[in-house]
C-alpha cells in the first residue's frame, strides 16, 4: 500500500513555519555514460517510438544524446511476427509505421521481445500487451473552498477493472492537451486498487485512482489553483502494463516525487529504478543498459467542463 | 555451548560465595525522600567499619547481610543530606530511612552533597542515569522539558536529525532500542513526529539508559534499553504541579490516599496549538483536529514492609483530523501492575504483568461510498516475575523469568470504492517470547568486582497464520513466492532460541580509578519496519517468522573511569565499544513495507558493526555545573543487494558528535543554562546521471551505491534562563508555593542546519520540447531561531 502522506505534511508544514530550504551546488562523482531505452509502445493506430540514447551528468540540463546507428526489432512471440523500428529523423529515434495491413501495433494477450542492437552489442527484453476494460465515464464535481483550498472543479474517471488478479494500469491525462507530466501526477493502479499487496479485483477504480486526474497546480502566489474550470477539458488514456512496469512506475514516482521539506522525513533513500533490459547473454563487454521495454493495450475517453450543465454542489 | 555456559556461572557463583561461617544477621529496609516519601533509586548504603555497601533497587529496597556487631550506616543520595544511624546488630532488623533534600534548608545540618563516585565504583558501565532535576536544567526545544531529548546530550547517542522519531544508540537504529515505562514497553516514544516524545516530565523520577554491560534481566532489542520509572506520588502531602508552555499545558496532581499506605499521581499534558488558532482560521471548523494529549496514572499501596503493590498507567494520542471523517491518529496506551514481596529479609521479589498497546488509524473519504479506512496495532501482555537475593554484602544474586505474547495487526482496512467496500485487512500475527535470566552482582574485593549472568529467550511464531517460503531469483530484488500454506490454530510455525551470556569486570586501579570491561549478547525478536529517513508513526511492527530472522548483536566495551577533585568535583570517562550484528533487516528499492501481505519478499538481511569512542567530563560542584561529551563513532551495513554487497554507512553514521551542557547559578533566583550541538554529517545517496522514460527525468547512481556522499555538519547553541518565583514572603516567611520561569532560544544563531540533501526537477511543470531542468535542495527542518517562555508552578 503506497500512501501519499503529503498532506498530512502540507498540514505540519503550516503549522511549523520554520522549516526552510536552499537551492545548493553540489558536486556529483563523475562516471560513464550508459545506454538508454526508452521502449514504450502501444496499440493506437499510429507511429510507433523507441529511442536508444546515452544517459549524461545530473545536472546537464539537455537532451540526452542520440545513439543512431542501433537496429531495433520488436517481435511478436505469440504469432511469430517481426516489426522493424526505422531510423526517424529525432536523434537516437527508431520508428515503426502504421500500415493498411497492419493498422496498429500487436495483439491483446500476445508476448513481444525487443531487441536492440549496438555495435556489437544486444539488448533485450520481453513485454506482454495486457487486457484493458473501456473507461465507462468522465464526470466533473464542484467542491467549495477551505483555506488551503480555493473552490474547484475536480474531475474523476471511472473505469472498472475485469474480474481476474493481475491487471495493472497507468492512467495518463492530458488538460486542454497538455499532458500531466509532474512526477506527482503519475497516476497507477493494481487490479484497480493502489497496490498488489493490498488485494481488491474487480471493482470500479478507487477513488484516489479515479481523482489522480486532476492538476494542482499553484499561482504565482503559491495559491492553488482549481484543477479545472468551466471550458477546460480532460483527455484520458488507460493503459495496461506489466507488474513489472507497474513496479518501475512506482520506483519512478517515489524518486522523483520529492515533495521537500517536512517530508523528507519520510523520503526513501535514493536507489536506482530497476530495469527491464537486459545485455543479451552472448555478449560481453557491452556497455551497461537502463531503461524499460513496455507494451499497452489503450482505451481513451475526454470530456469538456460544460459550465451549463455543472454537476450538483458538494460542501 | 549451553551445558558450558552454565558451568561456567555455576563455578563464578560459587568462588564468590565463598564458605562464611560466622552469624550473620541482616538489615534491609526502604530509602525514602523525606519530604514527598518518593523512593530513592540507587541510594548508597554505606558500612562505615567494613568500607562495603549496598544500593537501593529501582524500588527503593535494600539489604544487607553482615556478621554481628556494632555499625554506623551511612545512607547517601546525591543532593540529598547524608544520613547516619549507628545500629547494633544483634538479629535481622527493617531500617526504612527517609533522607532530605538539599533544597529543604534546615538550619542545624550541615549539607553534604558530596557526589558519589558510582562511575568509577560500580561494576555497570555504558549506562547513564538522569534524574528529572538534572533533565529540568538542560534547555529545551520551545520549552518543553524532554526526557528523550536530554538523552540526546549523553555520549553513543544521536538522531537522524531534528523532528526525527526516536534516538539512536551506539550506531544502532530507533527499532532497536527498547523504551520501559514502568516497565511496559512502549512502541513509539513521540509526539507530532519527533519533535516531542511522549513522557511527561511531571511524571517521571528517573531514567536510566543501558548502551552496553546490559543486566541479564533485560533483553528482546540489540541497541540500548531505556527504562523509564514514574514517580509513586507524593506520600507525604497533596500538592499540584504544572506548567503553561509554547505547545503543552501540563497539570499534575499527587498526594497520599491513605496515610502511610498509598500514594497516587495524576499527570496530563495536551498540546493547544488547536485551540489558540481556532479564532484566526476556519480550517478546524469542519471537524478538523489538531492536537496530542497524554495521561500518566500511578498508585501505589504499601500492605506492611513485605507487601506493596504498584499500578502505573499511561494513555497518550495524537490526531491530526482534516475533517470529521479524515485524518490520522496514534497513540500509545500501557498499564503495569507490579507487586513487591519480601520472602524473608534477604530475597526480593516483584512479579510484574504489563499491558502495553500501540496503534495508528488513518481514514480517507469524504462520503461513504468512496472510502478507505485503515488501522495496525501491536498488542502485548506480559508476565514477568524476578527475584533478588542479597547473599552477603558481596553478592547480589538476580533471577526470573519473562513471557511476552505479542498480536501483530499489521492493518485492519476497507476500501469502499463507488460503494463496493473490499476488505483489504492482513492476517492478524500471534507471538510467544519467553526468557530466563539469571545474573550475579559480586564483590572479589575492594578493587575487583563483576557483574555476570545468562538470558536464556526463546521466540514462537505462533498460528493461525500464512507461511510463505521464498526464493532470491536476483539479489537485491524482490523474491519469488514458492509455497503458501496456512496454519491453522495456535501451533508454533518457527521457533528460536538464543542464549545471551552478559558480563561486566570493575577494576578499581586507585581510589578514583578504575578499569572496566563487558561483554553482552542481546537478541531481537520483533523488528521495526522502516525504510525512510526518519522512523515515523506508520512503521510497522513485525515479529520474527520462518523467514525473518532475530536480530542479534554482540557488544564489547572496554572503559577507563576516574574522578577528579576532593569532592568527586569532576567524573570522567573514556569508553571504548564494538558491536557486530547479524540478520540486520534492509529493504529492497521499491519496497511496499504497509499493508502488504508479501511484505517478507520485500526484506532483505545483512550484517552490521557499529564501533566508537565515548568521552565524557562532567562537573559536579560549584556554580557552574554540566558535561561534555564527544562521541568518534562509526555504524556500517553490509547486505546482499545493496551496495554491490559491499559495506556502507547506516543513514545515522555519524563520525563525530560532540554536546556540550552547562547550567551555571547566576544567583538564588536565576540560572542559566546552555548546550551546544556539533555532528557529522549523515550520509546520504547522491546520484551521477540522468536518463528519460517517457519524458520522466530520472536520477541515476552509476556505481549503485548506498550513502556515497555526507551532508554538511550540524551545529546548534540553544541558551535558557530560569527565573525562580521568590521563596520569602515580604514579611520574611517562607513561601508555600514555588513557581519559576523559564525564557529559552532554541538554535540562537539560526544556522540553516540540513537535514537532508535530495535532487529534484522543481515545482514546476516541465514544458515539452524543452529539457527538464534539475536542483539540488537542502533541507532544514528547524532553519531559525525559536524563542520559548513556559510558567512552572508547585504548589
Amino acid at each position: 500500500m503506497k500512501f501519499n502522506i503529503t498532506y498530512i505534511l502540507i498540514l505540519f508544514g503550516s503549522i511549523f513555519l520554520w522549516s526552510c530550504e536552499n537551492e545548493i551546488t553540489v558536486e556529483l562523482p563523475k562516471s560513464e555514460p550508459v545506454v538508454v531505452i526508452d521502449a514504450w509502445i502501444n496499440n493506437k493506430p499510429e507511429q510507433q517510438k523507441i529511442s536508444v540514447l546515452k544517459s549524461i551528468p545530473y545536472f546537464e540540463n539537455n537532451f540526452l544524446p542520440g545513439l543512431n546507428d542501433a537496429v531495433v526489432t520488436v517481435e511478436d512471440l505469440t504469432d511469430d511476427l517481426l516489426y522493424t523500428f526505422d531510423k526517424g529523423e529525432e536523434e537516437g529515434q527508431y520508428i515503426w509505421e502504421p500500415n493498411a495491413s497492419q493498422p496498429y501495433f500487436g495483439k491483446i494477450g500476445n508476448q513481444y521481445k525487443l531487441t536492440v542492437q549496438l555495435g556489437s552489442s544486444t539488448y533485450e527484453s520481453y513485454s506482454n500487451m495486457n487486457r484493458v476494460p473501456e473507461i465507462d465515464s468522465i464526470s466533473y464535481r464542484f467542491e467549495k473552498g477551505n483555506s488551503f483550498f480555493p473552490d474547484s472543479y475536480f474531475a474523476g474517471v471511472f473505469a472498472t477493472d475485469p474480474i481476474g488478479p493481475g491487471d495493472a494500469y497507468w492512467i495518463k491525462a492530458w488538460k486542454n492537451g497538455q499532458f500531466l507530466n509532474k512526477p506527482s501526477e503519475i497516476n497507477i493502479s493494481y487490479d484497480a486498487g493502489g497496490s498488489p499487496g493490498a488485494v481488491v479485483d474487480g471493482i470500479v477504480f478507487i477513488q484516489p485512482i479515479r481523482d489522480g486526474i486532476n492538476p494542482f497546480d499553484q499561482d504565482e502566489n503559491d495559491e492553488f489553483l482549481s484543477p479545472y474550470s468551466p471550458g477546460d477539458s480532460v483527455y484520458v488514456e488507460l493503459m495496461s502494463i506489466n507488474y513489472d512496469t507497474y513496479t518501475f512506475l512506482l520506483e519512478v514516482a517515489t524518486q522523483t516525487d520529492r515533495p521537500g521539506g517536512f517530508a523528507e522525513l519520510f523520503a526513501q533513500p535514493l536507489a536506482n529504478v530497476s530495469s527491464n533490459i537486459a545485455i543479451a547473454s552472448e555478449a560481453t563487454q557491452a556497455t551497461p543498459v537502463i531503461g524499460f521495454f513496455n507494451v499497452s493495450a489503450v482505451s481513451a475517453l475526454g470530456r469538456r467542463l460544460d459550465p451549463d450543465n455543472l454537476p450538483v454542489e458538494k460542501n | 555451548m549451553f551445558t558450558k555456559a552454565i558451568k561456567l556461572f555455576s563455578v563464578l557463583l560459587f568462588i564468590s560465595s565463598t564458605v562464611w561461617a560466622e552469624v550473620n544477621f541482616t538489615v534491609q529496609g526502604f530509602v525514602k525522600d523525606q519530604s514527598s516519601g518518593e523512593i530513592l533509586i540507587g541510594s548508597t548504603i554505606y558500612v562505615k567499619e567494613l568500607g562495603t555497601g549496598a544500593q537501593t533497587n529501582v524500588y527503593g529496597f535494600y539489604s544487607l547481610t553482615l556478621p554481628a556487631g556494632k555499625y554506623t550506616l551511612e545512607y547517601r543520595y546525591l543532593g540529598y543530606v547524608t544520613k547516619q544511624l549507628d545500629i547494633e546488630l544483634v538479629q535481622n532488623q527493617e531500617m526504612d530511612v527517609e533522607l532530605t533534600s538539599e533544597n529543604v534548608q534546615l538550619e542545624e545540618i550541615v549539607i553534604n552533597g558530596i557526589p558519589e563516585d558510582q562511575n568509577v565504583t560500580s561494576t555497570e558501565m555504558s549506562t547513564v542515569q538522569l534524574d528529572i532535576k538534572t533533565i529540568l536544567k538542560v534547555p529545551a526545544f520551545l520549552g518543553e522539558v524532554d526526557v528523550i531529548k536530554s538523552i540526546q546530550l549523553l555520549p553513543g547517542v544521536s538522531t537522524v536529525g531534528e523532528g526525527a522519531s526516536g534516538f539512536n544508540v551506539r550506531g544502532g537504529s530507533v527499532g532497536q532500542n527498547l523504551v520501559l515505562l514502568d516497565e511496559a514497553p512502549v512502541y513509539n516514544s513521540s509526539h507530532l513526529l519527533g519533535f516531542f516524545s511522549v513522557f511527561n516530565p511531571d511524571a517521571v523520577k528517573d531514567i536510566k539508559l543501558y548502551k552496553g554491560g546490559v543486566p541479564a534481566r533485560y533483553g528482546g532489542r540489540i541497541a540500548s534499553i531505556l527504562d523509564i520509572r514514574m514517580k509513586d506520588g507524593n506520600a507525604k502531602k497533596f500538592g499540584v504541579q504544572g506548567g503553561v508552555g509554547t505547545i503543552f499545558s501540563r497539570l499534575a496532581i499527587e498526594g497520599p490516599t491513605i496515610k502511610d499506605k498509598g500514594s497516587f499521581i495524576l499527570a496530563g499534558r495536551r498540546s493547544y496549538a488547536d485551540i489558540l488558532a481556532r479564532p484566526f482560521t476556519d480550517v478546524l471548523d469542519n471537524g478538523a483536529k489538531l492536537n496530542f494529549y497524554d495521561l500518566t496514572f500511578k498508585t501505589n499501596y504499601k500492605f506492611n514492609h513485605n507487601n506493596t503493590v504498584y499500578l502505573s498507567a499511561y494513555l497518550g494520542r495524537d490526531k491530526f483530523l482534516f475533517d470529521r471523517n479524515q485524518g490520522f491518529s496514534w497513540g500509545n496506551k500501557t498499564a503495569t501492575i507490579r507487586w513487591n514481596h519480601l520472602f524473608g529479609d534477604r530475597l526480593f521479589s516483584n512479579f510484574t504483568t504489563f499491558f502495553s498497546d500501540y496503534d495508528y488509524s488513518l481514514a480517507f473519504g469524504e462520503n461513504e461510498m468512496d472510502r478507505f479506512e485503515w488501522n495496525s496495532r501491536i498488542r502485548t501482555v506480559n508476565f514477568k516475575p524476578e527475584f533478588t537475593y542479597f547473599i552477603n554484602t558481596n553478592n547480589e544474586l538476580i533471577f526470573g523469568g519473562d513471557l511476552i505474547y505479542y498480536t501483530f495487526n499489521p492493518a485492519n482496512a476497507i476500501g469502499v470504492s463507488d460503494g463496493v467496500a473490499v476488505d483489504i485487512s492482513l492476517d492478524k500475527k500471534y507471538a510467544f517470547e519467553s526468557a530466563l535470566f539469571i545474573g550475579n552482582n559480586t564483590k572479589f574485593n575492594d578493587a575487583i568486582s563483576a557483574e555476570y549472568g545468562l538470558r536464556l529467550t526463546n521466540f514462537q511464531y505462533m498460528g493461525p497464520g500464512n507461511v510463505y517460503e521464498w526464493e532470491t531469483i536476483e539479489v537485491g530484488k524482490r523474491k519469488e513466492l514458492v509455497s503458501e500454506a496456512h496454519i491453522d490454530g495456535r501451533k508454533s510455525i518457527s521457533s528460536d532460541i538464543n542464549l545471551e551470556p552478559r558480563a561486566s569486570l570493575k577494576v578499581q586501579t586507585g581510589s578514583k580509578t578504575s578499569i572496566k570491561a563487558s561483554y553482552n549478547r542481546m537478541s531481537q525478536y520483533v523488528h521495526l519496519i522502516s525504510n525512510t529517513t526518519a522512523s515515523n508513526p506508520l512503521d510497522v511492527w513485525t515479529p520474527t517468522t520462518n523467514n525473518i530472522k532475530p536480530e542479534i548483536g554482540d557488544q564489547y566495551a572496554l572503559g577507563v573511569f576516574k574522578n577528579f577533585g576532593p569532592n568527586n568535583d569532576y567524573e570522567f570517562s573514556v569508553e571504548g565499544y564494538y558491536r557486530d550484528t547479524k540478520n540486520q533487516i534492509e529493504y529492497i528499492d521499491g519496497a511496499e513495507i504497509l499493508i502488504n501481505e508479501y511484505l517478507e519478499g520485500d526484506l532483505l538481511y545483512g550484517i552490521g558493526k557499529a564501533m566508537g569512542l565515548e568521552f565524557y567530563l562532567k562537573k559536579n560542584t560549584g556554580k557552574l555545573n554540566g558535561w561534555i561529551s564527544y562521541t568518534l563513532g562509526s555504524s556500517e551495513l553490509k547486505v546482499d543487494g545493496i551496495n554491490n554487497s559491499e559495506w556502507y554507512p547506516a543513514r545515522f553514521d555519524q563520525r563525530h558528535n560532540l554536546k556540550v551542557v552547562g547550567y551555571y547559578e547566576l544567583s538564588p533566583r536565576w540560572t542559566l543554562s546552555a548546550n551546544f550541538t556539533y555532528l557529522s554529517g549523515t550520509p546520504t545517496t547522491f546520484p551521477t546521471d540522468r536518463f528519460t522514460q517517457q519524458d520522466y527525468l530520472i536520477p541515476y547512481n552509476a556505481f549503485d551505491s548506498r550513502n556515497n556522499v555526507r551532508i554538511p555538519n550540524f551545529h546548534r547553541l540553544d541558551i535558557s534562563a530560569t527565573l525562580y518565583g521568590k521563596k520569602y514572603k515580604r514579611d520574611g516567611r517562607l513561601r508555600k508555593n514555588s513557581d519559576y520561569w523559564v525564557f529559552g532560544f532554541y538554535n540562537v544563531y539560526a544556522r540553516r542546519n540540513p537535514f537532508s540533501i535530495y535532487f529534484s526537477q522543481g515545482t514546476d511543470r516541465p514544458v515539452p520540447g524543452m529539457p527538464i531542468e534539475t536542483f539540488a535542495t537542502q533541507v532544514s527542518i528547524i532553519g531559525t531561531i525559536i524563542p520559548a517562555i513556559s510558567y512552572n508552578f508547585n504548589f
